[in-house]
């Protein structure tokens, strides 16, 4: 029988490392911090051929934009289905299972495959176009899990109740369930755009150059990005991390603010749908 | 909102206008799209390594020189260099990992368990180059002068920054598992005059066992995938390290750091796609055992 005393050595062994890993975040995030002074907002406006980051935070926007706007519709459909259409049964069984090992596949495998197919076989280059397509790959397990989620919570007396009144089935799935399902499914969108606005390995050989002139004026040019730039000046050029410091602050920034929306929303809209408790 | 919400109208009249039929098959392409991909994947990054593989066969794996003159390309010491600093981030991680699962879902009191898992979540999103940064900025010098060694670029520190990346996962999977135990077993073991530890040990973890098994595969996945992150940090020497303090290659480190100068066709080139197809390979099978160990588990459950 275990004592008091024994009882609470038990939960404070368990505690510490909760605390570790607690700390590991703030630690990270006041390193981080102590480097605001190489910061300067002039750095988000000026050239980067003047020094500054403003291609490359653009760069960055434009390729996890174009990601998402791949990668959301396709998964939104393939939740809807998993969820509404799917037979329990074999074909089922392989796409989930499929799902789970898209999102599983390291990101350097994601990039090589991006660039033998969308790159050269598809003939895309090294572009911004190849970048999107390569990097929706990496959205899209994280939309279909998200929106399934989503769907599933969503009460079938909605849909029901639009099946009644002589909807067909997928009339009454988009007019009810997928209008009940909609921050959900926005949400999980955010959360894979926060997975792939710092990501590296997939676009370092599809879509991503050191220096540009200018934006890229088509999808067919390459993209300069924030964490391209980061890693090829450390890695490749043996420049020490102090000089990229600003720009590792702004990724931080931009990939921080949007996992805080996800988080946000989503607890916002728990509060907000009463049927979910 | 209100704004937003007339947005929303439309976009569901318009999608219900579309008609019911075609739209089911049109889900269904949409579902079966990852199948798709993943077999495109397997077939081009296969067809890519082909040459090499026929070349060298085994050797690919097992060779221990990687000497671009002397047409060598033994991977070896990269599979060893990973699987090192894998294993190293995983007995970090597995046990800060499943006690701040326990912890969290068991025995924090409720208002703060939202709190702290966005906290985990958050540390989940930062991408790997910021991970890779601050190892280079403060773990690096660290190490160095810690363990007095010239340079802190060492299997452990990739390690280190690895655990990191890796107990988020870990958290997140086994957390769900743990919390999905009914609640009626474990008031029955408290009824019984159980303590909250004796209830935890005998019930909770037993139940959710296969759970944490999977979540330690996943992690175990993300691990020795991570690319970016280790080649900044883990020094990028490719032998056969002997300790922890020694530098070390990964496979993914290897492959990002030597693409760009691989000609394509080269038989360099298609070596490196080779490495990345038993990459690919290892990650299957370890992501399928982990699906198989949770469903496994839930029927047993």
């Amino acid at each position: 029988m275990g004592s008091p005393t024994k009882e609470r050595i038990f939960f404070v062994a368990l505690g510490v490392p909760v605390i570790i890993s607690l700390l590991a975040f703030f630690w990270i995030a006041a390193t981080l911090l102590t480097g605001v002074g190489s910061l300067n907002l002039d750095m988000l406006t000026t050239s980067a051929l003047k020094g500054g980051a403003f291609e490359m935070i653009v760069g960055t926007v434009y390729l996890f934009a174009g990601a998402a706007a791949i990668a959301g519709p396709i998964g939104i459909f393939a939740a809807i289905y998993l969820v509404e259409y799917a037979p329990s049964g074999k074909i089922t069984r392989i796409i989930d299972q499929a799902i789970n090992n898209l999102a599983g596949v390291p990101s350097i495998i994601i990039g090589l495959f991006g660039y033998t197919f969308f790159s050269r076989q598809l003939g895309f280059g090294i572009s911004l176009l190849s970048g999107w397509l390569t990097l929706s790959l990496m959205i899209l397990p994280i939309v279909i899990r998200g929106s399934e989620e989503a769907i599933r919570i969503v009460p079938t007396s909605f849909k029901q109740a639009a099946l009644a009144l002589g909807a067909t089935k997928w009339k009454s799935i988009s007019l009810t369930t997928l209008v009940a399902a909609a921050p959900g499914v926005v949400t999980s969108l955010i959360l894979g755009i926060a997975r792939v606005a710092g990501e590296t390995a997939a676009i370092l050989f599809t879509s991503s150059v050191l220096i540009t002139r200018g934006l890229p004026s088509s999808p067919f040019q390459p993209v300069m990005t924030l964490s391209f730039n980061m890693y090829v000046k450390i890695v490749a050029r043996g420049e020490s991390p102090e000089n990229v410091f600003g720009i590792a602050l702004i990724l931080f920034f931009i990939v921080l603010s949007f996992s805080l929306v996800a988080i946000i929303l989503r607890v916002y809209y728990r509060r907000k749908q009463p049927w979910l408790d | 909102m209100k704004m937003s919400n007339k947005t929303l109208k439309r976009l569901s009249f318009f999608f219900a206008n579309l008609k019911s039929q075609p739209m089911t098959v049109v889900l269904f392409v949409c579902a079966s799209f990852s199948i798709v991909i993943l077999f495109l994947m397997l077939f081009f990054v296969a067809r890519e390594g082909a040459l090499a593989f026929t070349k060298f066969g085994p050797d690919l794996l097992l060779g221990i020189q990687w000497n671009l003159e002397a047409n060598l390309f033994g991977g070896l010491p990269l599979l060893y260099g990973s699987l090192m600093v894998t294993f190293g981030a995983l007995l970090i991680a597995i046990p800060i990992g499943v006690s701040t699962a326990i912890f969290v879902s068991e025995v924090l009191p409720f208002y703060l368990r939202d709190p702290i898992k966005s906290i985990i979540e958050l540390l989940a999103s930062i991408p790997s180059v910021i991970y890779g940064f601050i190892g280079l900025l403060i773990v690096v010098p660290f190490i160095s002068s810690f363990f007095g060694i010239n340079s802190g670029q060492t299997a452990l520190t990739a390690s280190l920054i690895l655990s990191l990346m890796t107990i988020p996962t870990i958290v997140s999977v086994s957390g769900e598992i743990i919390s999905a135990v009914p609640k009626s077993y474990k008031e029955a073991a408290l009824g019984l005059g159980a303590t909250k530890w004796e209830t935890i040990k005998t019930i909770v973890l037993p139940i959710s066992k296969s759970g944490i098994l999977a979540s330690i595969m996943l992690g175990f996945g993300r691990a020795i995938g991570e690319t970016i992150a280790v080649s900044m940090v883990a020094g990028n020497q490719a032998h056969i390290a002997t300790s922890f303090l020694d530098s070390v290659y990964t496979i993914p480190a290897f492959i990002a750091t030597h693409m760009g100068e691989a000609a394509v066709g080269s038989l360099e080139y298609s070596a490196l796609f080779g490495l990345g197809l038993i990459l690919l390979v290892i990650t299957f099978i370890v992501n399928t055992l982990a699906d198989l160990v949770v469903k496994r588990g839930a029927q047993h459950g």
